[in-house]
């Protein structure tokens, strides 16, 4: 490690192994799946060892060749595309519906109070234990599954608006109002844009919730997609199809977050310097 | 002003129960139009139960016992589970804050798991415990864990420097500085795992229910859905919103206050 | 006619869980005229951000009248215009979109709302970072913002809500000279709050003192100061001593008798 102090100078005579060693370390794909690595060696030295057996636990080159197997017969795409579809279109109604209500119920008084109780009653009730009576009102069908995630979306983005919209400091208001903002004005300029960060978190959080939903919608439920894949997979005794489904769960998130909602909260939050600085005082 | 202090106990007891009777008021309301609509648009039970059979299952089943076997079976699961969580969460937890290499290690898995936790395991534990007790207190634990685990990094990771230096100026040994200072600083943030982990808990419960085991609330609702009896999967529903709220307002929240608010860690939300 | 007259203003809050009756102002009484600079001051707990707060409309008071140019005030309104504390600077704004954003209610169109940017960026020093946001900028700067923001839709009375308590002294005694030199190049009607003495000396042309709370106005003492102003001449000047010595006094001494009496029955 002593070429570390070298490194820092950035002279020209740092050798080329810590030369590569760095640029690796600067690229974005390695800094990502990198820290996979010494996971992905310990799974796969852990299967290769036959300490479990393998209808329960298999190595990541078995689950590799599956993938592939699977990608090939166009079980997987299909799959994949059942989910992502009514996961989309689950959580476009789930705003469409929560936006409006959770600005409602945070701005008029009077609706907050007859809201709000039924509005945490609701939510503690859980997506899941609807689909018992959603199935008889709509049988094993698409309706029951969307119906499922845009009520696990919609929830937790109302409570989030009705914080957001609470916790907008109060000077902020009565600053627009000393500068002359009529309520339609502090409507547009103060109160939505400083929502906005709540409307973020609130749909991360109905995301997460939304999306394992969705899988206990789609294994009960079971017509198609990710989640049915895995509990049929798991009913046969197939331990590879289950892990390459979770692990594809855990990737599809990943990218979800990465590419939707990480970019959401950049363009709000942190160019506002609106992050709160975990710990400090405010 | 004599006045004041007179009026002060009564104005205090009168905004309570006000306050109290705003929370119930939409209730009655949500009874109403059940009642109401059912009646006239002339809904079968099939469809939707009316509120007297819901009230009549209730008591039948309070009688024959199932519906306390069922509760039981289902805080019973939660709480094993839970604990289990908590026992190895926090500790883990501290270790990943503490130790910078534990943490690069699985900092990876770890995120990948949040993402993962609770429902999405429920093809692989069954696998590996089969339908029925073991699989389901693992759902519980792996929800909890991974929430708890991940905010006990962050509350450690949190804690400023100089706390730990005036600790250290103060004499406090390794062991002190974890138990004076390290668990009680990341106490808010543990607290806070523990609250958005066992809302994904309670639900991974009432799906693993529904899918591997033959009691609770969720296998109720299963079983009621086979035999069309919307009066019993409407009574579960409310049960099960009913023990999530109380779990959620009587406990977690007031213990969240406790920690965050009262040491002005300010970061809550109602 | 004074630009602001407050008449036996009384505040009592009422505590919403408890019923409990706190006061907070016992009868306070003083007028500000055109275009002179008036501080308040007390010791904490006297209420003085309370009088700012009826004086904006935030609040309403229990008894007596707010008037503005002869007229009652009703609601928070651009003729009072807020320097906050906390600066209150909207974070999803640009610099430029925080000083004309009172401009912008008042519908005056966006070429026109520059120009008048341009020329109050200008008076506090602020040219060149338009498009920067709120937190790009250091606390001095924030609150410069702060001030134009307010300066420019001219209102009748700027009223300043302990401004220069967030920053660290030396860019407080910075901006506190700023403020004097603006106040002497424009001329506005300002009513500034603080809990510190030299502060208030250095700025203003009257000095309200109040009592321990519920407050009443103990004196006015007259800055007999002459201007510019500035921290190295006054610092040593004798009238500016004996001036914050006077107002110390004022405000350490224990209230006699008399006052309490007063104070109890508004």
């Amino acid at each position: 490690m002593a070429t570390d102090t070298v490194e820092e100078r950035g002279s020209a005579t740092v050798p080329w192994t810590r030369r590569t060693a760095s640029a690796l370390t600067r690229s974005k794909t390695v800094r990502t799946f990198g820290p996979f690595l010494p996971f992905v060696l310990l799974w796969w030295v852990v299967a290769e060892t036959g300490m479990f057996p393998s209808a329960f636990f298999v190595g990541p080159d078995v689950v590799i060749a599956k993938f592939g197997e699977l990608l090939r017969t166009g079980v997987l795409t299909g799959y994949l595309w059942d989910s992502t579809v009514r996961l989309a279109v689950g959580a476009a109604w789930g705003l469409a519906i929560g936006l409006p209500l959770g600005f409602l119920i945070a701005l008029s008084h009077r609706a907050r109070r007859f809201a709000w109780p039924l509005l945490l009653f609701f939510q503690a009730v859980g997506d899941i234990a609807w689909l018992p009576i959603l199935i008889i009102w709509f049988g094993f069908s698409l309706t029951s599954v969307t119906f499922v995630i845009v009520y696990t979306v919609v929830f937790p983005l109302m409570v989030s608006i009705v914080a957001g919209i609470d916790a907008i400091p109060r000077d902020m208001l009565r600053a627009a109002r000393t500068l002359g903002a009529g309520r339609r004005n502090i409507l547009l300029e103060v109160v939505l844009p400083g929502s906005l960060p709540a409307i973020a978190s609130g749909i991360r959080t109905g995301l997460g919730y939304g999306w394992r939903a969705l899988i206990a919608a789609e294994i009960i439920v079971g017509t198609s997609g990710i989640g049915f894949m895995m509990f049929d997979a798991r009913r046969a005794g197939q331990v590879t199809e289950v892990f390459v489904g979770m692990i594809i769960l855990g990737v599809l998130w990943y990218l979800t977050d990465a590419l939707l909602l990480s970019p959401m909260e950049r363009e709000t939050v942190e160019r506002w310097g609106m992050v709160r600085k975990p710990g400090g005082p405010r | 002003m004599v006045q004041a202090t007179t009026a002060r106990p009564r104005t205090h007891v009168l905004s309570r129960l006000t306050s109290a009777a705003w929370f119930v008021f939409p209730f009655l309301v949500l009874l109403a139009v059940w009642v109401i609509v059912l009646d006239v648009f002339e809904i079968p039970e099939r469809t939707f139960p009316a509120a007297s059979s819901v009230w009549d299952a209730a008591v039948a089943m309070t009688l024959d016992g199932t519906l306390v076997a069922h509760l039981v079976a289902s805080l019973q699961r939660v709480v094993v589970g839970v604990g289990l969580a908590i026992a190895t969460g926090i500790p883990f937890g501290l270790l990943m804050g503490l130790n910078r290499a534990v943490a690069t290690f699985f900092a990876p898995l770890l995120r990948f798991s949040v993402a993962l936790a609770g429902i999405a395991w429920i093809p692989l534990a069954t696998l590996w415990f089969g339908y029925g007790e073991g699989a389901v207190t693992f759902i519980i634990w792996n929800s909890v864990f991974f929430a708890v685990v991940y905010n006990t990094t962050l509350g450690v990771g949190q804690i400023s420097e100089d706390l730990k230096r005036a600790a250290a100026t103060l004499g406090s040994g390794r062991v002190r500085l974890l138990t004076e200072v390290l668990l009680p600083g990341a106490l808010p943030s543990i607290v806070t795992g523990l609250r958005v982990g066992m809302g994904y808990g309670w639900r991974g419960l009432i799906a693993a229910e529904i899918i591997a085991t033959n009691l609770g609330l969720g296998y109720a609702l299963f079983l009621a859905q086979k035999y069309f009896e919307t009066d019993v999967i409407i009574l579960s529903m409310i049960l099960i919103g009913l023990i999530w709220l109380l779990t959620d307002r009587l406990l977690l929240a007031p213990l969240e206050r406790r920690t965050v608010r009262r040491w002005g860690m300010q970061q809550g939300v109602e | 006619m004074s630009v602001l007259e407050i008449r036996s203003l009384n505040k009592v809050y009422v505590d919403d869980y408890t019923g409990e009756e706190v006061p907070a102002i016992g009868d306070v009484s003083f007028s500000v005229e055109q275009g002179e600079f008036v501080s308040i001051l007390g010791p904490s707990g006297c209420g003085k951000t309370t009088v700012l707060n009826i004086i904006a409309g935030f609040i309403d008071p229990t008894g007596g009248e707010v008037l503005l140019n002869g007229e009652a005030i009703s609601g928070p309104g651009p003729d009072r215009g807020v320097v906050f504390q906390s600066f209150a600077l909207f974070p999803w704004k640009t610099v430029l979109g925080n000083l004309t954003f009172g401009l912008k209610m008042r519908r005056i169109p966006r070429r026109e709302r520059e120009e008048i940017a341009a020329e109050y960026l200008e008076l506090v020093g602020l040219s060149g970072f338009e498009r920067r946001y709120p937190h790009e900028l250091s606390g001095g700067m924030q609150q410069r913002l702060g001030v134009a923001r307010v300066l420019a839709i001219e209102p009748s009375v700027m009223l300043m809500d302990e401004p220069f308590a967030s920053v660290d002294a030396q860019t407080r005694m910075k901006l506190q000279e700023d403020l004097t030199r603006i106040w002497q190049d424009r001329r506005p009607t300002i009513f500034f709050v603080t809990h510190d003495v030299d502060e208030a000396v250095f700025l203003s042309d009257r000095v309200i003192v109040l009592s321990q709370g519920p407050s009443r106005v103990r004196e006015i003492v007259e800055v007999d100061i002459p201007r510019p102003r500035r921290w190295d001449e006054l610092i040593e000047d004798p009238v500016f001593r004996r001036t914050s010595h006077r107002i110390i006094e004022l405000l350490s001494a224990p209230a006699d008798v008399e006052d309490r009496s007063d104070a109890a029955t508004p």
